[in-house]
């Protein structure tokens, strides 16, 4: 391999495992990335000896094992990354140049099985394009080609441009037309390090990770009104379990179907386009009263999916505030409800069972509502909200109550539904997100992962579950630390920078619904603004083949439009010769076109006659000025001759 | 089994046969199938859209398509590198056997495109090329292994270009033949002595002194050079001495009777060379071609060489 080349080589695996490195732990991403470097420099003259390379995968491997104790999508490309980073180390022959700069484009491409955001996509593009550099370069280098004088670089690019731009009709018909398949083929454990979400347990003081991440947790259009966004509590997985320290979803009724619900009002009708969790839990306004095939509605109001989403979805829903939800409710879910761990918290359970005392008892709940409320006033009277909060001791919760009196919503929610058991009141925990964020540019809603939020569910009988939001009840003067506190670089702190925000965020929904959210089933309903309501897979490839072929067509006319003479009178008069060579007296190459000419008149008199004129009028053309004029007449009449 | 599934494939590729030149490649002649790096990237781009696919991983699976694209486009631009190429003329000097020939070929295009990267060979023989629509002229060297007239084999124009994943091709067959000499004899006892015919010889013009200088010739002797001429011009000449030597020789088939037949030619041919280079005029007699008269200078030399070159095999000979 010569100089450029090698080095072209090296910089397209560069650019293919950067978007990989990005993915991986932070620590071990820099540390390939380091390594692939010092690989890259020792091996530039000639190959690392055997050993040597035996010894650093193996330290990579080591690397990989410490880091994901586990088999998943994310090692895999751990594993990859590390191939990739130590084969330059043997990369020696042109051969060795070719297959490293094919085999480095699973780079970005495994870089899109982890993220699919802009980042990833910027940086596959680049190492596409710098791939197909080197690749070109490698095809000069075997044959010896020299670059020509001036700017070298972009006349290289020019070129690979080219041919992605000439590809691209056909990549975008693929795209578009290609079957897909319905459902995998196999399945790869996901990743083995989770992303932050939204997870079916909620340990308080644990979420201050997913309350700093500023990214959307999901997007939601409405079809017709929208709830005040005061009002918008966005449920996900309902919290029954608790064991002392940690709140958890209880499994068993995950697949038992819910009651239906009597809605209050006409509810809202809306999509919901959640960004991908690779979990199935879903997250519904409200209090579902409608979700699509796919998704199912458990006991406890929370949505799930059947499949865990992996890429993103969109989920045409339809929720309400409840009139009642569950008004009778069954003695098994009852003692579920108002289950407490043993030996926790003693002052809260102390409190709750006076609470009730001082309340009574009675068949109607409102000595429950009565409780409930008191609670509500205790937190407005004395509580405050704060994000710094101390580690959590054995009773969490009397500390939270007697002491400290500080906190944030998990803490509330957590609290509240301890008291309320204790005081006899079935109460459960519900995590989501609350309120949300419009955008003008194309009029939805964002749902941000900072905006995650636990409330309070209460059963009071007759009026069934009923939302308690305990950190809602906390007075407004006594709001101490908040994200907005903590970072004033979000969204609102700048009012410049929030149009810009609005607009990529809008794009990004638009790639989202253009690219990422493509699948068997758009697929299928592709064609419904024309009137189709189904195309089968029959059609479909007849139609794949077709646009394809038309591509195909297209590429080679394009392609071939370079062969074009330049030169209209030179276009008209070979067009000309090949009217006659199709009668087999076309003009030879050697020959002048008055001996042409004259020789056709030998064969055929009349044509010839018109031939000899236009021939000699040609060569005049040619040889002497004419005038502008002169030269239209002749083109046209070039153009009109026939045999 | 695969050699003989190649010679049958090759058997099936156009031309056919021999052709007349000028040779425009067209569409009809012109091959193209990917390279074993062009099947490579096949298989990863195949493996990348089944894997895309099962994860209905969308840019994933565009990322395979573009590439799938750019590959597809560049099997098209490598197919129209040689489209519209022509292959004007071919012409060679005649060299001794054993030696490369230098094949010249001319290259022109119809078109305005410039090419780059085109390989012209034969077997190993190779050579690169590039030009624009003005044309360029390459030169393969051509191994030979016989005198006589060559038939010019079916060469191979191919590309790799732009990006090494397609090989497109076509044959181009001169029906041009290309002369090559016997191989001059290398270890030849000296010129033969005129024997005794000084009664046919010409009358000797006078003076060893009468001379004229000329360029430096390869063989010439060291003590022929004129070294003060030579240092006023640069460049070594040689002091040549017209008629110095009165004898004048008949190159004679009979001369080398005795030896095997296709030695008496390279004998034959190794004595043009020395008669040649000492510039004596030379005449030669062999059977089946009309006496070839005295003469001296590179035309002779090549009337009697082609003669050689031209004499008929051993079998038919006596």
């Amino acid at each position: 391999m010569q100089a450029r080349g090698h080095a072209l080589v090296l910089s397209a695996t560069a650019a293919c495992l950067l978007p990989l490195l990005l993915q991986l732990p932070p620590s071990l991403g820099f540390g390939f990335g380091i390594a692939a470097v010092l690989i890259a420099i020792a091996s530039w003259r000639r190959a690392m000896p055997f050993l040597l390379r035996l010894l650093i995968g193996i330290g990579m491997i080591v690397a990989i094992a410490v880091v994901a104790p586990g088999v998943g999508r994310d090692t895999a490309c751990m594993v990859l990354a590390a191939m990739l980073a130590l084969k330059p180390s043997e990369t020696v022959s042109l051969r060795d140049g070719r297959s490293l700069a094919g085999f480095a484009l699973f780079g970005p491409f495994a870089a899109f099985l982890l993220d699919q955001g802009p980042v990833s996509l910027v940086l596959a593009l680049t190492a596409v394009l710098a791939s197909l550099l080197a690749l070109q370069q490698l095809a000069n280098d075997e044959a010896d080609v020299r670059p020509r004088a001036g700017s070298h670089w972009w006349q290289a690019s020019t070129g690979v441009l080219r041919l992605l731009a000439l590809g691209l009709p056909l990549a975008l018909a693929a795209f578009w037309l290609f079957p897909r398949l319905p459902t995998p083929l196999w399945g790869l454990p996901n990743r083995v390090v989770a992303k932050p979400g939204l997870s079916d347990t909620m340990t308080p003081g644990g979420w201050l990770d997913l309350m700093n991440d500023d990214s959307p947790a999901a997007r939601v259009q409405f079809f017709g009104a929208a709830p005040p966004r005061d009002q918008m509590y966005w449920r996900g997985p309902v919290l029954w379990n608790f064991d002392g320290r940690t709140w958890s979803q209880p499994k068993q009724l995950l697949n038992i179907p819910a009651a239906p619900l009597q809605p209050a009002g006409a509810g809202w009708d809306y999509q919901i386009e959640p960004e991908p969790t690779e979990q199935r839990q879903l997250i519904a306004l409200d209090l579902p009263m409608q979700v699509p095939d796919g998704a199912f509605v458990s006991l406890d109001y929370s949505v799930r999916s059947s499949q865990p989403l992996n890429g993103v979805t969109r989920w045409r829903m339809r929720s309400a505030a409840p009139a009642a939800a569950e008004p009778e409710l069954p003695e098994a879910l009852r003692r579920l409800a108002l289950q407490l761990p043993a030996g926790f918290n003693p002052r809260t359970l102390a409190m709750g069972r006076q609470w009730r005392r001082e309340a009574g008892n009675d068949v109607q709940g409102n000595a429950d509502a009565a409780i409930a409320n008191r609670a509500l006033a205790m937190i407005r009277r004395e509580f405050g909200y704060t994000l710094n909060v101390p580690l959590a001791g054995r009773n969490e919760i009397d500390d939270f109550l007697f002491e400290r009196k500080q906190g944030y919503c998990e803490h509330f929610s957590s609290s509240f539904v301890v008291l309320m058991r204790a005081a006899g009141i079935p109460a459960r925990v519900v995590t989501g997100y609350a309120g949300g964020y419009r955008n003008p540019i194309g009029d939805y809603w964002l749902v941000l992962n900072s905006r995650a939020h636990a409330w309070a569910e209460v059963w009071l009988p007759r009026r069934g579950w009923v939302r308690v939001d305990p950190t809602a009840a906390v007075a407004p003067e006594r709001v101490f630390d908040t994200l907005a506190d903590r970072q004033p670089g979000r969204i609102g702190a700048f009012d410049g920078l929030v149009p810009v925000f609005n607009a990529s965020d809008w794009l990004r929904r638009g790639w989202n619904d253009f690219v990422l959210g493509y699948d068997a089933q758009r697929q299928q309903r592709l064609f419904n603004p024309f009137g189709v309501d189904r195309i089968g897979s029959r059609e479909l490839i007849l139609l794949f083949t077709t646009i394809a072929t038309l591509a195909l067509a297209w590429m080679a006319w394009l392609i071939a439009r370079g062969e074009r003479e330049k030169d209209p009178l030179l276009r008209a008069w070979h067009r000309l010769g090949r009217r006659y060579s199709r009668q087999g007296r076309g003009r030879e190459m050697h020959e002048p076109a008055q001996a042409w000419a004259e020789r056709v008149a030998a064969d055929v008199p009349r044509a010839g006659e018109h031939l000899r004129a236009l021939s000699r009028r040609f060569s005049d053309a040619r040889y002497a000025a004419v005038e502008p004029a002169a030269l239209r007449r002749l083109l046209r009449d070039l153009a009109a001759h026939r045999p | 089994m695969i050699a003989a599934l190649r010679r049958r494939m090759q058997s099936w590729m156009r031309p056919r046969q021999a052709e007349q030149l000028p040779v425009r490649l067209q569409r009809n002649r012109i091959y193209v199938l990917p390279t074993m790096t062009g099947l490579f990237f096949g298989l990863l781009l195949g493996t990348m859209g089944l894997g895309a696919l099962n994860f209905n991983n969308n840019p994933a699976l565009l990322l395979a398509l573009l590439l799938a694209g750019a590959a597809q486009a560049s099997l098209i631009a490598a197919h129209m590198q040689l489209s519209g190429v022509v292959v004007d003329a071919v012409a060679a000097d005649p060299v001794p056997a054993g030696e490369p020939l230098r094949l010249r070929i001319a290259l022109g295009a119809l078109d305005q495109r410039l090419r780059r990267g085109l390989r012209i060979g034969h077997g190993e023989a190779h050579v690169h090329a590039a030009f624009d629509h003005n044309g360029g002229t390459v030169e393969l060297p051509l191994p030979t292994a016989r005198r006589g007239l060559l038939p010019l084999p079916r060469l191979v124009l191919s590309t790799v270009q732009p990006l090494g994943l397609a090989r497109a091709w076509a044959y181009v067959w001169p029906q041009q033949t290309v002369l090559v000499y016997p191989a001059a004899e290398s270890q030849a006892p000296p010129l033969p002595t005129p024997a005794g015919d000084a009664g046919r010889a010409q009358v000797t013009r006078a003076g060893d002194d009468v001379h004229h200088l000329r360029g430096y010739r390869a063989g010439d002797a060291p003590r022929t050079v004129a070294w003060k001429a030579s240092a006023r011009r640069d460049s070594l000449l040689v002091r040549e001495y017209e008629q110095h030597r009165s004898d004048q020789l008949l190159l004679d088939w009979q001369l080398t009777s005795g030896l095997p037949y296709e030695q008496r030619i390279r004998r034959l041919a190794r004595w043009v060379d020395d008669a040649e280079r000492e510039g004596r005029r030379y005449a030669l007699r062999i059977p089946g071609h009309a006496a070839i008269a005295m003469g001296l200078g590179a035309m002779h030399r090549h009337r009697c060489l082609r003669a050689l070159a031209l004499m008929p095999g051993e079998a038919v000979h006596d």
